[in-house]
């Protein structure tokens, strides 16, 4: 082997391993963290799993006796009752800070129970929670107000609540609000590409060469939508999506425009190049009958493309969906900007809820979309 | 009458497909072309209704020099001639009725056509050139759904919807089963009774002799012959088609 060889390619590996050297240092990668860092992530994950998605309605009901606190600052309950929902406490007034114990019979069963001060002045004060049995029943040990409760002789009530679930699960409203800014996020994309579609369709058989590409004007045309394709191509859809949310303050409507340019460019790439992909048979047959131009196009190849249209477009709106999630985090509404907020707010399950819709849908329109396409032929 | 003097076309890559083409076509003719794929036979017939532009000559028909007819000049001359493809050139997702259809556009409403609104009269008369070739019941199948012989039938069909003067017929049955080549031809041979001129090229000496009225041979973009079908004998044959066409020419007759 030659020795320029040799040196050739000890210079080539010596610069590939150097650059890999550099990517490791500028990407920090840690790879041990992500096990050192185990239980945050855990922790992150077990709220995504557990998402936010159903409540139940819950049946309040409350009994309360007279409680003075202390003794004899107000006249005590004169007699308990002996059935129904009541509560029996060891003793019928109390000293600040004295412990006793509190009962309660036949409430609701198996219910949680918050056990609270009402003051006189109409303000409540949560003591302590606890759960009924089986048969309604439950026994507490209650501190006393640390002063004096009793004001111009009316005295503080204690009062239990006993919260029942009833009726069946129902959505939460976290899963209300992601299902509404699914929808937001799914009409915006629909929207995007409908509209991209109406203006790429056109425009693109101006840049398809075996339509336009014929004469000094002709290839002129090509050259100018074949570039202004592929220049709004190259801007990022988070780019666009920025820039539309300073120029008309944030929220779906700039999203939208951001995702519909995208989109203008894409399909009609995508479009022109079906256009080229035609058999040029039948437009040589059209052209043969004497038929005008426009009709040669309308009849020879319009219906060679519109399954690779439809195609396409579906195919788009599909992609539009989880572009416009991402454009969501840069302030263009739907579920992304949901999310965002949810994030920031720290509420995990509430994220989680928001997640798992994106991948529910996202997975749902990539298998509605290829089963759709699948049936084009 | 077709006059076509002088025809020369050499493609943007420097191939030379026609060389100094000269040659008549009588009106009522059925004219053919042979030579080896390659020798120009298809470039002569698009040069006709200049689906590709000469290089040089004139082609005259009933005096109008097709060759320097503007666009829309072209166009009305193009609805007289019809053209029959090798590979019948029909939009195969399209019923075989639009493919007929498609025939007339050169003399229909261009607005309501473009909206594909057609009227009874042209639907009338689609069906009619279908049952000319009977396949009236194929009419609403998609055009890829017929078989080979079938879908050039439709492209006879459509070309009648031009009521042509002329057919211009690239190889029309080069890529059906032989059995089928005569029952094409018989269509062609039965518009050509009707007056319309035929120039169709063939590959096959067997249907040269029994359907040609007069016939040009071509060679590497040069007129080697022409003179009624009679005179091509084997020897003439091998002479235009070179030494290895004995084989093709032994299995086709």
């Amino acid at each position: 082997m030659p020795v320029s060889r040799i040196v050739r390619n000890t210079l080539i590996t010596a610069l590939v391993i150097a650059a890999f050297a550099v990517s490791y240092r500028v990407t920090e990668a840690d790879f041990p963290r992500l096990f050192r860092d185990l239980p945050k992530g855990r922790e992150l994950l077990t709220a995504f799993l557990t998402p936010d998605v159903f409540t139940r309605d819950v049946e309040t009901r409350t009994v309360s006796i007279v409680f003075p606190i202390p003794c004899g600052s107000a006249p005590t309950e004169e007699s308990l009752p002996s059935e129904g929902p009541r509560l029996v406490p060891s003793v019928l007034c109390a000293e600040p800070l004295e412990k006793f114990t509190l009962e309660g019979f036949d409430l609701q069963p198996n219910s949680e129970v918050v056990i609270r001060w009402r003051l006189p002045d109409g303000r409540t004060m949560t003591a302590i929670r606890t759960q009924t049995d089986a048969n309604g029943h439950f026994s507490q040990e209650v501190q006393a107000r640390p002063i004096q409760s009793t004001v111009d002789g009316v005295a503080s009530r204690l009062e239990v609540d006993t919260l029942t679930p009833v009726g069946g699960l129902k959505p939460s409203q976290a899963l209300k609000d992601v299902t509404d800014n699914m929808f937001v996020t799914i009409f915006m994309a629909l929207l995007s590409t409908t509209l991209a579609t109406v203006i790429a369709a056109p425009l693109s058989f101006l840049a398809a060469s075996n339509i336009t590409r014929k004469g000094v004007i002709g290839t002129f045309v090509y050259y100018l939508f074949r570039s202004f394709f592929n220049l709004m191509r190259s801007y990022d859809p988070l780019v666009m999506a920025t820039v539309f949310g300073f120029w008309l303050s944030f929220g779906p409507f700039p999203g939208f425009l951001a995702l519909t340019v995208v989109t203008i460019a894409s399909l009609g790439k995508l479009f022109s190049e079906a256009v080229e992909n035609i058999d040029p048979g039948p437009v040589e047959a059209l052209q043969a009958t004497g038929a005008p131009p426009l009709h040669t196009v309308r009849y020879g190849v319009v219906p060679q493309v519109v399954p690779d249209f439809i195609s396409y477009i579906i195919y788009h709106w599909d992609i539009n969906v989880r572009i416009s999630t991402i454009i969501g985090f840069v302030g263009g509404g739907g579920i992304g900007y949901y999310l965002n907020l949810s994030i920031n707010d720290f509420k995990w399950h509430q994220a989680g809820t928001a997640i798992w819709a994106i991948v529910i849908v996202v997975w749902a329109m990539d298998f509605l979309s290829s089963e759709i396409r699948k049936r084009l032929t | 009458m077709l006059k076509i003097q002088n025809l020369s076309k050499t493609y943007p890559n420097g191939t030379q497909a026609l060389k100094n083409v000269s040659f008549d076509v009588k009106d009522g003719e059925f004219l053919v072309v042979i030579g080896l794929s390659g020798s120009g036979k298809s470039t002569l017939l698009r040069c006709i209704n200049r689906l590709i532009e000469p290089t040089e000559g004139k082609i005259f028909w009933d005096d109008v020099d097709i060759t320097a007819a503007p666009p829309a000049e072209l166009r009305r001359i193009r609805r007289k001639i019809g053209m029959v493809f090798q590979q019948f050139n029909l939009v195969k997702r399209s019923s075989v009725m639009t493919n007929v259809l498609s025939g007339r556009l050169g003399y229909v409403n261009p607005w309501t056509s473009l909206l594909g609104i057609w009227a009874q009269e042209d639907k009338q008369r689609a069906l009619q050139a279908l049952d000319r070739v009977g396949i009236a019941d194929k009419a609403y199948s998609r055009a890829d759904a017929l078989s080979g012989g079938q879908q050039q039938r439709v492209g006879i069909a459509r070309a009648l919807m031009q009521d042509p003067k002329l057919i211009l017929a690239d190889e029309p049955v080069a890529s059906l089963d032989p059995v089928l080549s005569h029952s094409i031809l018989q269509y062609l041979e039965g518009l050509n009774k009707e007056g319309i001129t035929v120039i169709c090229s063939l590959h096959f000496l067997d249907l040269v002799h029994r359907y040609a009225t007069r016939v040009v041979a071509l060679k590497d973009g040069v007129k080697v012959f022409e003179g009624s079908a009679k005179e091509i004998d084997r020897a003439k044959f091998k002479e235009i088609y070179g030494e290895e066409a004995q084989e093709v020419r032994a299995a086709s007759l």
